[in-house]
């Protein structure tokens, strides 16, 4: 009998307390945003989302550089990227199924480089250009 | 918000087919009747899922595109085979306990269904974007939908070794399955599939404590503590392998305690689970093992044919993922490394890590099993749990970024994911048998 009210006692503390220490404050807001951006399309809510949240100007980028990518483009080299995890995670995601190498010295055939920020590096070919990023190919 | 419920009802009628499949073919693995029929739920999801991922390589090996024809003649075929071996009626009358206390069943349903509905609103709220999802179990996902097959530069090219190359493959084939059949990568939709996920687990949680004769009130308790238990049912968590292992672990560990007791069909549904979570996560195949070397210690008379069932399948899934993409080393291990000094470095830095609710909490749990009876059910599922905490707590000790890394970034995930586990067996210490 005191086992067993131990035990209603143990699990109601239990649930009361897997309760209390829900993150309610942020409940409200995420139904805001949830309404506000289900009609967006994927892209836009992903740039709002927390997987951006470090660079959200690096994910236009991504973006824009993946809707310019020729057709056949075998893979992509990302330059000036700071080359931490999340700017390599997010743009395997993004590229994908394209591989995607960091800063490679040479690119290989059939692969674009995508750089981002303004500064071009010698010895590419510019392929589009808008600002914030370019797409390139090596010059041969 | 049109066009987003669109996709989430392609990914909701996606879930719904294959379930109608699973269904189907679950008759392979639980009796008919009553008493089994809300892990009769659980078990139709986990041969959905099985279904949706298995569909893609089949298709593949095929040379056919994954489609809706290729998941109704997989699921046809599942059914069939449901029908062909269809486990009979158990004889003798059923353990389930009366009804209990109604009122604070009732209350119990409410909060399940809470939360259920927090779980929704989390996993939705935006694309799936945690880490690992994105570096892993995505990228593979998305790679593999976008490719149309698995391609080698996944497992080859050492700029990807980010992503895992070593990892099963189940989880990326079942998004990039649902992807194909509902005719498009939308991980944002794709998220309601991890609430589908935990409501599997929910049924199959209720449903076997209640076969184990726990009263309503039990059942309900410890499937409301589940629910509610948000370091499992994250927004962090939705995307990563965690949550769909869990609903594995606990079919895996209940049909363990179901064939140690002899029940029909029990050996079938380890077999299963023992795949779905070799499938599913690498240490999938350390619980296999587990469960097996449990078995043939306390099975009694039936240690071996338990055993059998609860290691080949898992085996035959490692053979097909290293036949598939080639021998791939433990990219974040170091066997070599282990020294005192970093057990002690990786125990205190867990020590740390759960804090005064954390530990309240493991301080409840505790009170809960020692509070009830002794159950030869629960002891398997918490002997699997051990099994489970020592090896996460053991392998920080070889993580080459050092035991502390380890533990931060993946003990409290890994850990949670035991809870269904956890709730199963302290469950069981308080049925009425």
């Amino acid at each position: 009998m005191i086992r067993r009210a131990a035990g209603i006692a143990g699990a109601g503390a239990l649930l009361a307390l897997v309760l209390i220490v829900q993150p309610w404050p942020e409940l409200p807001q995420r139904v805001r945003v949830l309404v506000r951006t289900a009609p967006l399309e994927l892209a836009r809510r992903r740039l709002g989302g927390s997987g951006t949240a470090f660079d959200r100007e690096y994910f236009v980028f991504l973006e824009n550089a993946r809707r310019r990518l020729p057709a056949g483009t075998r893979g992509v080299g990302l330059y000036g990227t700071p080359g931490t995890e999340p700017y390599t995670y997010l743009a395997g995601y993004v590229f994908a199924p394209r591989p995607v190498h960091l800063a490679p010295g040479a690119l290989p055939e059939g692969w674009v480089g995508a750089i981002y920020g303004t500064a071009r590096p010698p010895g590419v070919r510019i392929l589009q250009d808008w600002g914030a990023g370019a797409l390139a190919v090596e010059s041969r | 918000m049109s066009l987003f419920l669109l996709s989430i009802a392609r990914v909701g009628a996606v879930a719904a087919a294959a379930s109608a499949f699973g269904w189907a073919a679950s008759r392979a693995a639980c009796p008919p009747g009553r008493e089994f029929r809300a892990e009769r739920v659980a078990w139709a999801w986990a041969i959905a899922a099985a279904l949706i991922s298995g569909l893609v390589p089949a298709c593949f090996l095929a040379g056919i595109e994954p489609g809706w024809p290729g998941l109704f003649a997989l699921g046809a075929l599942a059914a069939a085979l449901g029908w062909w071996f269809r486990v009979p009626e158990p004889a003798g009358p059923s353990s389930e306990a009366g009804a209990g206390r109604t009122g604070l069943a009732v209350a119990c349903g409410a909060v399940v269904a809470l939360g259920i509905a927090l779980y929704l609103v989390r996993a939705l709220t935006e694309p799936m974007w945690s880490n690992d999802y994105v570096a892993i179990w995505g990228l593979k996902g998305k790679t593999i939908h976008a490719a149309g097959t698995l391609p080698r530069h996944l497992f080859t090219d050492p700029a990807m070794a980010y992503s895992h190359p070593e990892y099963p493959l189940g989880l990326p084939f079942f998004y990039a399955g649902v992807a194909f059949l509902t005719g498009r990568w939308d991980d944002h939709a794709m998220a309601l599939v991890f609430p589908i996920f935990q409501v599997a687990t929910l049924f199959g949680l209720f449903g076997w404590l209640r076969r184990r004769g726990a009263s309503r009130t039990v059942a309900g308790l410890a499937a409301a503590i589940l629910a509610c238990f948000e370091p499992l049912y994250s927004a962090f968590l939705t995307g990563m392998a965690e949550v769909p292992l869990s609903l594995g672990l606990l079919l895996f560990g209940s049909s363990l305690s179901d064939a140690i007791e002899g029940d029909p069909g029990a050996l079938r549904r380890l077999a299963f689970a023992s795949g779905l979570i070799t499938a599913t996560k690498n240490e999938g195949l350390f619980f296999a093992a587990a469960g097996c070397l449990l078995a043939l210690a306390f099975g009694s008379a039936r240690r071996w044919r338990c055993a059998l069932a609860a290691l080949p399948t898992a085996l035959v899934v490692q053979t097909a993922h290293v036949l598939w993409r080639g021998r791939v080393p433990l990219r974040d291990f170091d066997f070599s490394t282990f020294s005192v000094e970093r057990l002690g470095e990786a125990l205190a830095a867990a020590a740390r890590l759960p804090g005064a609710v954390g530990w309240t909490q493991l301080v409840l749990v505790g009170v809960l099993v020692a509070a009830g009876a002794r159950a030869p059910e629960s002891r398997w599922m918490l002997g699997l749990c051990a099994c489970g905490m020592a090896a996460y707590l053991l392998l920080p000790v070889f993580a080459i970024r050092g035991p502390e890394w380890l533990v931060r970034a993946a003990l409290p995930r890994t850990t949670a994911g035991l809870a269904p586990l956890a709730a199963a067996a302290v469950g069981a210490r308080y049925a009425r048998r």
